[in-house]
């Protein structure tokens, strides 16, 4: 397994005995997407920050064990971590005008990103480039402000910056939760090309089952804080066993026409 | 559902709005440009869809007076809305209210609920704190929560909050723009059931604003569809999803994430993004990300016609979409609505 999470718990000081996230296990493989799901406050988010070793930056304790191809993240160094944030798991977010600091052009940032990562200045520009292309972006938007793309633009620059550092695993916190459906399509058309032709493991977080039913490959299903569900997709969206599940699902909305 | 250019307004029998022509300009950029619409008197939804950029929020500010007109005409229970001044404008502005999308700008932080309720009634000459309780109880809230700050509510609750201040003053017109686009589905899935039930207690007309076609079935009888500053599709809701005519609609309609694989559509995927307005091509403003255009949609801009009874497009090949023509790599499954 690429990722592995395993008795992961999330909580802040005073409440150690009610996790804001626990995860008995929860595993993404290579050329895999596995979906998280559930309402606002259930936990998905602070599950992510985890895995990034960043929960600590939100006042959290992290306890139980997350891997990356084997090795131990939880507990590594500030240095060791860094290494891998960004450069071996990326993750991007569901607002991507909050991922750019909007004073600067969005290559200086993709560019300074590559350069932390150890790469040439040479290299980091033709990196850039080439990413832009993989997302269906012209890389002379590069040159442009945050303000200056769209939402839809800003979150391929954010998925060409994980390329661009050739990351193994993509943590996407509702990534398209913000975007027009028509966006929306377009990203997860993207994000299945990952999987697809580079092997990417991704974790996918979001509320909306309908479109985790598009995209994943597996699911876990959490309520606050707790995973109630797992299974295959197909399985959980077609035959849930828990009654979140469904509660869930039969919030979708469908676009049949009722008589 | 053809309108007739009356000058004599009936009282009762017409639309309760009847836009025409709309066009709103923000320097040389045509946010909108020669929009028409209609909202028969309520119980009544009009959906207005469309991407970033379209002009639909910008359509109900204009409705609103929240922004000027460059052209056109809005005709409120037969008032001239765009001529109104003072006294007539302040009655307008009660009598048609607006839920935004985003409840946390919509909302005084500093103020209380109840407060924040209790102002719409004062500045409309209403008193009593126990309209406010009813109010809240109306949108599905405890009255308790009149005493809460915003930021000590849920996004779903803050919406039912700037739902119920809307209705405090008792609107015969109310514009949602976007109203469940910020909250997650289990949410959205409350504030929409609070609209449905709201429209039947209350009898209330809205226009519905939002991208996302799925939330329009159960909530409107007629549905327009925006592109560019322009109505590219409209007709009645049920027609207008089980047989698009115009491509654009076709593309929104797949777009649509299905939980069931059986109901899944073949995705459309359009090339290029979503235009900004003010940069209008040359034909049909479609054309450049249109998958089925021809030599003369690149030309000639495609008159609205009728397609079938009260439903309207504006593509030179909607005849042919109707009869089940779909982009290259896309089956004809959409025929059937799913």
């Amino acid at each position: 397994m690429k990722l592995e999470l395993r008795d992961l718990e999330v909580s802040f000081a005073g409440q150690r005995d009610r996790p804001v996230a626990s995860v008995g296990e929860l595993a993404v493989d290579a050329g895999e997407i596995v979906g998280v799901a559930g309402e606002s406050g259930s936990g998905k988010s602070m599950m992510i920050l985890a895995v990034l070793g960043l929960a600590g930056t939100a006042g959290a304790t992290v306890t139980g064990s997350v891997r990356l191809d084997g090795q131990e993240l939880i507990g590594m160094s500030g240095a060791g971590l860094r290494a891998i944030r960004g450069r071996r798991i990326a993750a991007i977010f569901q607002s991507p005008a909050l991922a750019f600091n909007p004073v600067y052009r969005v290559g200086r940032i993709v560019h300074r990103t590559l350069r932390l990562h150890g790469l040439s200045a040479a290299a980091a520009g033709a990196r850039a480039e080439e990413a832009m292309r993989s997302v269906l972006l012209d890389p002379h938007l590069l040159r442009r402000y945050p303000s200056q793309l769209s939402g839809g633009q800003l979150q391929r620059v954010a998925i060409a910056l994980a390329l661009a550092l050739r990351a193994e695993v993509l943590l996407a916190d509702e990534p398209t939760s913000a975007l027009d459906v028509t966006v929306q399509a377009e990203v997860l058309e993207l994000l299945r090309e990952l999987r697809d032709e580079r092997g990417m493991a991704i974790l996918f977080v979001s509320h909306d089952l309908a479109v985790i039913a598009e995209l994943c490959d597996r699911v876990a299903v959490m309520r606050a804080g707790q995973v109630v569900e797992t299974g295959p997709v197909g399985q959980v969206t077609t035959a849930p066993r828990h009654d979140y599940t469904r509660e869930l699902l039969a919030a979708v909305p469908r676009l049949e026409v009722r008589p | 559902m053809t309108v007739q250019p009356t000058t004599v307004q009936p009282t009762t029998g017409g639309p309760l709005l009847e836009v025409r022509d709309l066009k709103v300009s923000f320097g040389p950029v045509r946010a909108l440009d020669g929009v028409s619409l209609e909202l028969a008197p309520g119980p009544f939804g009009l959906a207005l869809v469309g991407e970033s950029g379209s002009g639909k929020t910008t359509a109900g500010r204009a409705i609103l007076r929240l922004v000027s007109a460059a052209g056109g005409t809005v005709r409120f229970e037969g008032q001239d809305v765009l001529a109104l001044r003072g006294r007539r404008l302040r009655d307008y502005r009660r009598a048609a209210q607006i839920v935004f999308q985003d409840a946390d700008n919509s909302l005084d932080p500093r103020m209380r609920i109840g407060t924040a309720i209790g102002e719409v009634l004062k500045v409309h000459g209403d008193r009593g704190t126990d309209r406010v309780a009813a109010l809240l109880s109306e949108a599905a809230l405890d009255p308790a929560l009149a005493s809460r700050y915003p930021h000590q509510l849920s996004g779903g609750q803050r919406q039912r909050v700037a739902i119920a201040r809307a209705l405090a003053v008792s609107p015969r017109l109310l514009v949602l723009d976007e109203p469940t686009s910020a909250l997650d589905v289990t949410a959205q899935a409350r504030i929409l059931a609070l609209i449905r039930r709201l429209r039947t207690e209350r009898a209330l007309a809205y226009l519905l604003i939002t991208h996302n076609l799925a939330i329009v079935p159960e909530l409107c009888e007629r549905t327009a569809v925006l592109y560019l500053g322009r109505v590219v599709e409209t007709g009645p809701t049920a027609d207008l999803l089980a047989r698009p005519a115009h491509p654009y609609t076709l593309a929104l309609c797949s777009a649509v994430p299905e939980v069931d694989p059986a109901t899944r559509r073949t995705r459309i995927i359009l090339p290029g993004d979503t235009p900004r307005a003010g940069s209008q091509p040359g034909g049909c403003p479609f054309h450049p990300r249109c998958p089925l255009a021809v030599d003369r949609c690149r030309v000639t801009v495609p008159p609205s016609h009728e397609v079938a009874p009260g439903h309207h497009a504006a593509c030179h090949r909607a005849e042919e979409v109707l009869a089940g023509l779909r982009p290259p790599g896309a089956s004809a499954q959409l025929a059937d609505g799913g």
